[in-house]
């Protein structure tokens, strides 16, 4: 890909030079066959060979050597440059116009097929870097790709990527290739920083040592849509990676000092590759806003159910609490010891009622400040149920019906966040279900799949997503209290463990609550 | 309780003032002696100078750690301790118990949850379990001068260990009995650290005593504690 303007004069040259030398060895050799016009008729062709093969440059020497050689061969006085017959004049003249003409033509021609034979690669290659690139769907990846594909495409000793940190300060943000020292780190950052504020490439003439020239001949800033050009000997180049709206970072692509310069047709490159870079780093970082103000807004809504839900759910029993007590205080009345007993014990009621909304609360503060990290080790689910269900009254545990095989694999979670995982769906389930409650567990293939069915009212189809959220309750009527948060919590129990949990509805009646837990690959022996 | 005794001398280190209130009335009612502390150094001020028979300790104190405290009583102090910890402080409970404390209570505490848990301790504490000689829980019986079994009168088969290991959970029963407890009373002092063999010793007994053996209702797993033997009726 990459040819440097004084290799392409050297290459034209010696393609003329020896089209012209071969060709006047063998009209030398055929000349007694030959007239004194078919020599320049001869020379045509050659002239049209050497421009086809070298481009223009090679046509117009081409031209020009074969003009001198037919004179100096073919024309008499042979040997010499001088010519007797001002007839010769002419036919030479008129060689040399037609011949340059025809190498101009042909060059022309030539160099347009490789061109576009050249663009169709580029555009092949752009393409596909495209697919590539566009497929990212993270900036790590995408710099991964875009860094490689310009070191490779240069021909380039190292590459980096300068992107804005939280500051808006250009960092590196990726390298690759020879990794830069720290001051050499420093002076590319502030020439990407000048050629994202200016919108300018940034043409060095030596990928290391030359820097410090900033501001005399060097660097060389060009509007940078065209940076290319043939007469720079560029080996470092910035370019900004310019978006839509702002410029998204700075791309460098730096070549050793002993290989060749970045060719325009590299730079063309280049220029397009940063193009590409830009749009998709642009409409990576477009997402993460949406997606960060889309939070923002939920976060918001969250908030505002929070503050209605938690103070509802603690002001509750709280004022029940309170009304009571201040009753028992007001003196007016003698109560009698079983009345009292009886207000106390719904005193307590209220109180379970707070104790359980706070810890839910509690619980759910802590899984979401990931200051719950499960503590995984091997139990057995039934252990796990069994510690979960000595927390119910036994009135409630005698609703509660078991399907667990003896055989199950073992898990490898945390015990007491499972167990209050199970505690929640039960609690949901039994608060739900007039009549009883199963639990049971079976084996899937890898997981373990658990379930806790009721026979309540159901949950209608567009409810079942959204009961696993905080604080939605069912929309049916008649939908008894609770914090709205075990579900919540439940689900993110399950998700910590890298499990699903789903509501499906049971026939006749009823709904069944189940979640997956993937079983450690070598469950198959039990604890026991 | 039977005969009429010295009434048990409890010490209580809490920094909340409306927690210590609580516990001095609920335990004054019931003739104990009570103590009070509000700090970490003032509880072992008042563990020097009251020589309690049993301890209640908060593991969140303001001017050191209840977990200190609670190793730098255990160095000296033959008593009881039982710790009181809030619902997140599950791994403050399980090091208060590697430290030396005999029990826990999850805060908020019913006063019958509280008595229940000082009783065991205090009957511990004076060697009096060994007075029980037959225990009932549920459809089990566990008749421990005869070492024998029952399930609703019929004798379950059980191996030396097995039976020691249910006759030590049934005569702890409702409170947490640690792994290292448990190894070191059934095999012996040195046997401290082998909880997979404990593991595999308890799955055989509740295969033989639990009606549902893939759901254990009487020896319940404490995480990263131990078991706790539970009466079927309990809570």
């Amino acid at each position: 890909v990459n040819a440097s303007p004084t290799k392409i004069w050297l290459r034209s040259f010696a393609v003329a030079l020896l089209s012209v030398v071969l060709a006047t060895a063998l009209f030398w050799l055929i000349r007694r066959y030959l007239g004194k016009g078919h020599a320049a008729l001869l020379y045509l062709p050659v002239v049209v060979f050497a421009a086809s093969a070298g481009g223009t440059r090679a046509g117009h020497l081409a031209a020009a050597l074969s003009f001198l050689a037919w004179n100096f061969f073919f024309l008499s006085p042979y040997g010499t440059f001088i010519i007797k017959d001002p007839k010769d004049w002419i036919s030479l003249f008129v060689f040399l116009l037609v011949g340059t003409a025809m190498g101009v033509q042909t060059g022309r021609l030539q160099e347009r097929e490789r061109e576009a034979l050249e663009r169709e690669e580029e555009a092949a290659l752009l393409y596909r870097l495209s697919a590539q690139m566009t497929s990212q769907t993270d900036t790590p990846a995408l710099a991964k790709t875009l860094l490689e594909e310009a070191l490779r495409l240069a021909g380039a000793q190292q590459t980096a990527l300068f992107l804005p940190d939280r500051d808006d300060r250009l960092r590196i943000y990726a390298q690759a290739g020879a990794v830069p020292d720290d001051e050499r780190v420093e002076s590319l950052r502030s020439v990407a920083d000048r050629s994202c504020r200016e919108m300018k490439a940034v043409g060095l003439p030596a990928p290391d040592g030359a820097l410090e020239r900033i501001g005399e001949q060097w660097p060389i800033s060009v509007p940078w849509d065209r940076f290319a050009s043939d007469e720079d000997e560029i080996r470092g180049v910035l370019l900004p990676l310019q978006a839509t709206q702002r410029s998204e970072g700075a791309l460098y692509v730096g070549v050793a000092p002993e290989n060749d310069p970045i060719s325009p047709r590299v730079a063309r490159f280049l220029v397009s590759l940063s193009y590409l870079a830009a749009a998709i780093l642009e409409r990576q970082r477009l997402q993460a806003e949406a997606a960060q103000s889309e939070a923002l807004r939920e976060a918001d809504r969250l908030k505002s159910t929070f503050v209605s839900s938690v103070s509802h759910e603690l002001k509750t029993p709280l004022s029940s609490i309170s009304a009571t007590v201040s009753n028992l205080l007001e003196g007016d009345v003698e109560w009698k010891p079983e009345l009292l007993k009886e207000e106390l014990s719904s005193i307590g009621d209220d109180l379970t009622r707070l104790n359980e909304s706070i810890g839910h609360l509690v619980d759910l503060s802590r899984l979401e400040a990931g200051a719950w990290e499960p503590k995984r080790d091997r139990y057995e689910f039934g252990e796990i149920l069994g510690t979960a269900l000595s927390l119910f009254s036994s009135r409630d545990r005698r609703r509660i019906s078991l399907a667990v095989p003896d055989d199950l694999p073992v898990l490898c979670v945390d015990f007491q966040q499972i167990a209050r995982a199970l505690q929640n769906l039960i609690e949901n389930a039994l608060l739900y279900s007039p009549a009883g409650v199963s639990v049971g567990a079976a084996a899937l293939d890898g997981s373990l799949e658990i379930w806790v069915e009721d026979e309540g009212p159901g949950i209608p189809p567009p409810d079942r997503e959204r009961i696993f959220e905080k604080f939605y309750r069912g929309s049916a009527a008649g939908t008894p209290s609770g914090t709205g948060l075990g579900l919540a919590i439940a689900r993110e129990i399950v998700r910590y463990h890298g499990g699903r949990i789903r509501v499906e509805d049971r026939k006749p009646r009823g709904s069944r609550f189940v979640f997956s837990l993937p079983c450690p690959p070598d469950a198959k022996e039990t604890v026991r | 309780m039977s005969a009429p005794e010295k009434p048990a001398r409890i010490l209580a280190i809490d920094d909340e003032e409306r927690i210590r209130r609580a516990l001095k009335s609920i335990l004054s009612a019931r003739k104990y002696e009570v103590v009070l502390a509000a700090s970490g150094d003032e509880g072992i001020d008042r563990a020097i100078d009251a020589s309690p028979d049993l301890v209640i300790l908060d593991l969140t104190l303001p001017d050191r750690s209840g977990l200190e405290v609670c190793r730098e009583l255990r160095t000296w102090l033959a008593a009881p301790i039982l710790v009181l910890s809030v619902r997140s402080g599950e791994t403050d409970k399980i090091s208060a118990l590697d430290e030396g404390a005999d029990d826990y209570l999850t805060k908020p505490f019913s006063a019958g949850e509280l008595l229940a848990r000082i009783r065991a301790l205090l009957r511990r504490a004076s060697g009096s379990s060994a007075s029980d000689p037959v225990i009932e829980a549920g459809d089990l019986t566990i008749d421990i001068a005869r070492r024998r079994a029952l399930r609703n009168e019929e004798e379950i088969k059980l191996t030396r260990t097995e039976f020691d290991i249910l006759a030590f959970l049934a005569q702890n029963a409702g409170r947490v009995v640690t792994s290292k407890q448990l190894l070191q009373t059934v095999w012996g002092e040195e046997y401290g650290e082998d909880t997979q063999t404990l593991r595999v010793h308890i799955g055989h007994l509740r295969r033989k005593i639990e009606p549902h053996p893939s759901v254990p209702q009487y020896i319940l797993t404490e995480p990263g504690v131990g078991y706790r033997f539970a009466f079927p009726s309990a809570s």
